[in-house]
């Protein structure tokens, strides 16, 4: 165990779909179907976390810039 | 050969419930390495010894204790409570090199919390709380299952509770928990992981139907925070449906159980699964006691059968077998990343940060 670091990384499984929509500590989001993608994505960090500008209601950017397909990693084992 | 989760060394483990540890030797298998327990006899404190003589290695929980003292019960070597040999039979002296490990333990909540590791690393101000374990006001049931298993198997379990619907039907599961998506958190500094799940209208599982009498659906509550890599904290809010805390945080209407686990390896492909069902409601029920500590050990063995079966398939898989993870295992997904962090962290050398 070490000290926290307030390092908190967020996923919530959004009720009444198969979404997973994650939060970074540094702010970012992003929305995936699957857990794995979902990790690599967070963990990713901070590659492609862009941060929508809250004062710009038009910025609707997936807030995720895409990033380079890769294998999967955690179903293989 | 199946996937065997490395074990995180410069950690603390909960080795045995306070009460196991006495004037008895008690013989217990950590991360692979033989310890052995017992209490000094002026103050009680909790001692531990690698459980090999360093003569021809019989095992000293096996032997006996005289005062403080060790005596093998083999040659009649004996240690002192630092583990250094102050007595071989038939000579004066003492070889230098007749010392065993002596381990950093701490005994807190009831637990007996040992470190593998360093022992110059050793913070217990690191080990987490589990104070509802020896709090007044809370009665704890509780049992220790070993299972032939890797920890990893039950680190999986317990992070996705979505098995109780399938796996433990009629006991603690009911569809709602397979059914009700989960909030997953990760405090990466901290190692911990929290995932949540709140079912606003659900069947009643005998479990809690039978020990606090709610008839009918209720709102229930499942606020895990697993500690990695050893302890897990299962917090259980059940009330009848629609009764929510109040307003100032007070919750008279909600019945509050802790359930605890702690994960100790003790060898490859075998764990020490430590469990514990907690509660601050009818505490002075003895039928209630007796009933929580009959149908969880029903639970828990229902976990330890499935995991030695699943231990033993996956001894027959190829190498790189796959797995399919799906948004019910966010949570063990993070936990196994957190394990994989630790277990590099403690196959490393260290600095102790002051």
């Amino acid at each position: 165990m070490t000290s926290p670091t307030g390092e908190i990384y967020r996923i919530d499984w959004l009720p009444g779909t198969d979404v997973l929509h994650g939060t970074c500590h540094c702010g970012a989001e992003h929305s995936a179907e699957d857990p794995i993608e979902m990790w690599e994505w967070m963990l990713g960090h901070p590659e492609g976390h862009t941060q929508r500008d809250p004062n710009d209601p038009n910025d609707s950017r997936d807030r995720h810039a895409p990033h380079a397909p890769h294998a999967p990693q955690g179903n293989g084992s | 050969m199946p996937h065997m989760t490395a074990f995180a060394r410069n950690q603390w483990y909960v080795a045995a419930y306070a009460h196991e540890v006495g004037r008895e030797l008690l013989g217990r298998t950590v991360l692979g390495e033989p310890l052995v327990f017992y209490r000094t006899e002026d103050d009680g404190r909790p001692v531990a010894l690698h459980d090999r003589c360093v003569h021809r290695r019989y095992p000293l929980s096996e032997s006996g204790l005289d005062g403080d003292r060790i005596v093998c019960g083999y040659h009649g070597f004996t240690y002192d409570t630092t583990g250094a040999c102050v007595y071989v039979p038939g000579q004066k002296r003492v070889p230098r090199t007749a010392r065993v490990a002596s381990y950093p333990v701490v005994e807190q909540d009831a637990l007996i919390w040992v470190w593998i590791g360093d022992p110059a690393l050793a913070d217990p101000e690191t080990i987490p709380r589990a104070r509802h374990l020896d709090s007044p006001g809370w009665v704890t049931v509780s049992g220790m299952e070993p299972i032939d298993a890797d920890y990893g198997l039950l680190v999986d379990n317990l992070l996705d509770l979505s098995h109780e619907t399938y796996l433990h039907g009629g006991y603690i599961g009911t569809p709602e928990v397979a059914e009700t998506p989960i909030t997953t958190e990760v405090d990466e500094g901290a190692g911990i992981v929290r995932v949540s799940r709140h079912m606003d209208d659900a069947e009643c599982p005998p479990f809690y139907a039978k020990s606090t009498g709610i008839k009918g659906r209720i709102t229930r509550w499942q606020d895990i925070e697993y500690h990695a890599p050893c302890l897990y904290l299962l917090h259980s809010r059940i009330a009848p449906v629609g009764v929510v805390p109040e307003a100032d945080g007070s919750d008279p209407n909600g019945f509050h159980t802790e359930i605890t686990y702690a994960i100790t390896p003790s060898a490859d492909g075998k764990v020490y699964d430590f469990w514990m069902v907690s509660r601050d409601w009818a505490t002075d029920d003895a039928e209630v006691t007796e009933f929580l500590r009959g149908n969880n050990h029903t639970v828990v063995m229902q976990d330890v059968d499935a995991l030695n079966l699943l231990q033993k398939t996956l001894g027959t898989e190829r190498t790189g077998y796959q797995e399919l993870s799906i948004n019910i295992d966010t949570g063990g997904l993070a936990a196994r990343r957190i394990l994989a962090r630790l277990v590099e962290e403690g196959a490393k050398p260290m600095e102790k940060v002051q």
